[in-house]
């Protein structure tokens, strides 16, 4: 017990920078997504292959393996032309997991564009509104409600992959868990279980908003 | 003559440029993968030299793959019969077991059972890579057995724990996804329980299961490569292996290329396939309206799908 109160301190400050990892990739993600989507399904030719290339070859990979070449190749590359400075723990990391997740939420952006009937457009379009005006009051609006459950859902997934970025020594709470563990060997069952915990005391709290929103929102459809 | 005149007699119409600028983009698409083509040439040296090693690790890879998944889908289905079992204690643990994999990292598990659970039960003298020894010794090939070998016994427990939890959910959105009239049909035809859920509602279930199955599988590759850190030695951690002594930071990097490319190539066909299998198993609609509902189901089942959310609206996009 007394094992605990020690390292629980360390532990919170961890938590709270896998939060930060999180709450700055995912608008970044979402952000790329958005774009990813909207140039993938142009059809200039020029947007939409690079964008589906992108795609492919991100949900096609490891993000392990994408953490190893952009942190080690990459950098060491950057290196050569003294921009080591720009890749650390904290910018490497927060890149990696906006890059990843960009290519996951361009999917959901796109599922959720055609998840709003072409009628819709048409009948937009036909009342004289530009298509710029088309997307942002008819298309957007009703696609959102329904992208949520699936964004909240890639949320708790880049929560938990945030913990890859041990490997890349980030100050995370699996990193802050590694330390105490190869400390202290004799006794690591209480320290994983108190990672555990404050993990499941993360995602499951915003794991089960999302449920009960998704009931309510399959309720109204 | 004649002919010239008609022609003059049209108002000249509009050119479209979009396929000349999508015919360039092509050309110029087709420049870039050659010059990709002949980056790869360039490091030759190295492909020859790693592409072996790095081979074989592929296959170390895809071997764990399969036997993590395998133990995966014994563990869902049983979790999956738990969570829908009448006795509450079952469903209670099932539920339980879910929500804590659900809950934590694939990465944490696996450190949890190999540092934690590992380390434990081999301070009270339990060894896998002991037991492996001896065993093999009794046949005369104990050099067959890895000196990793804990790393990958721990390793497949972990991944198929995780994986077990996901299947269970996705057998149990199947298994009710089966019309109850079924069960009350082969119930009143006189089968067993056991008889209807082995004959009737299984096979129906699993047709529905497969589109998510294959995305999973692809999941669960790509997370085998967590298995570096154990120790174990697949791909990535022959990558890293290979990559890390070298000092020219462009070598380096093109290892890491290498390495990210084995993986594309077990992915990318497997995410084609599980697309197929999602036009050939997935349901038929018959109007764009009943697809688009569908389409709005499947992105409130975040159980269902997991990450790989979604990728049966491929064919729709291209059409557009």
């Amino acid at each position: 017990m007394s094992l605990i109160q020690q390292v629980l301190p360390f532990f919170l400050i961890g938590a709270r920078n896998t939060l930060i990892y999180c709450f700055a990739s995912f608008p970044l993600a979402l952000l790329f997504g958005l774009i990813l989507a909207l140039m993938r399904s142009s059809r200039i030719a020029w947007f939409s292959s690079p964008a589906k290339i992108f795609i492919e070859v991100i949900r096609g990979t490891p993000i392990i393996a994408q953490i190893f070449l952009i942190y080690y190749g990459l950098g060491a590359v950057l290196a050569t032309y003294n921009l080591s400075t720009l890749i650390n723990a904290w910018t490497g990391g927060i890149a990696i997991l906006a890059i990843n997740y960009a290519a996951f939420e361009a999917e959901v952006f796109r599922a959720g564009f055609l998840s709003v009937e072409h009628g819709q457009t048409e009948a937009a379009l036909s009342l004289g509104m530009s298509s710029e005006q088309n997307f942002f009051r008819i298309v957007l609006p009703q696609a959102i409600p329904l992208m949520i459950p699936p964004f909240v859902n890639d949320f708790i997934y880049m929560l938990k992959d945030s913990a890859i970025l041990t490997v890349i020594s980030a100050t995370e709470l699996t990193s802050v868990l590694q330390f105490f563990v190869f400390r202290n060997s004799s006794q690591t069952i209480p320290l994983y279980a108190l990672a555990i915990a404050l993990y499941l005391l993360m995602a499951l709290p915003i794991s089960y908003v999302a449920r009960w929103y998704e009931r309510r929102l399959r309720a109204a459809l | 003559m004649q002919q010239t005149q008609t022609i003059t007699g049209v108002e000249p119409r509009t050119r479209n440029w979009l396929p000349v600028i999508n015919a360039l983009y092509y050309v110029v698409l087709a420049l870039l993968l050659f010059g990709f083509g002949y980056y790869l040439y360039l490091n030759i040296g190295l492909i020859t030299l790693y592409l072996p090693f790095l081979l074989q690790a592929a296959s170390v890879t895809v071997g764990i793959s399969i036997v993590s998944m395998v133990l995966a889908v014994i563990l869902g289905l049983i979790g999956a019969l738990a969570r829908l079992s009448r006795f509450a204690t079952l469903r209670g643990i099932a539920i339980v077991y879910v929500e804590v994999i659900r809950g934590t990292p694939i990465f944490v598990q696996l450190l949890f059972w190999y540092y934690g659970v590992g380390q434990f039960l081999s301070n009270h003298g339990f060894d896998p890579f002991t037991i492996a020894f001896n065993i093999m010794t009794v046949f005369q090939n104990n050099s067959l057995v890895p000196l990793t070998f804990s790393a990958f016994f721990y390793g497949i427990i972990g991944l198929s724990f995780a994986y077990g939890a996901y299947l269970t959910e996705v057998f149990r959105t199947g298994i009710e996804s089966v019309d109850k009239g079924q069960t009350e049909a082969a119930l009143s035809v006189g089968m067993s329980s056991r008889q209807t859920m082995r004959h009737i509602v299984l096979p129906q279930a699993l047709r529905i299961t497969i589109p998510p199955f294959t995305n999973y599988f692809i999941s669960l590759i790509q997370d085998s490569a967590l298995l570096e850190v154990l120790g174990v030695a697949e791909l990535e951690q022959m990558t890293g292996a290979f990559a890390d002594p070298l000092i020219d930071p462009n070598q380096k990097l093109f290892v890491y290329i290498l390495g990210a490319l084995i993986y594309l190539a077990i992915c990318y066909p497997l995410s084609l396939l599980a697309r197929y299998l999602e036009g050939r198993f997935g349901k038929a609609y018959q109007t764009t309206g009943d697809k688009i509902d569908a389409l709005k189901a499947d992105m409130l089942d975040s159980d269902m799908l997991g990450k790989q959310v979604v990728s049966f609206a491929e064919d729709e996009g291209d059409s557009e």
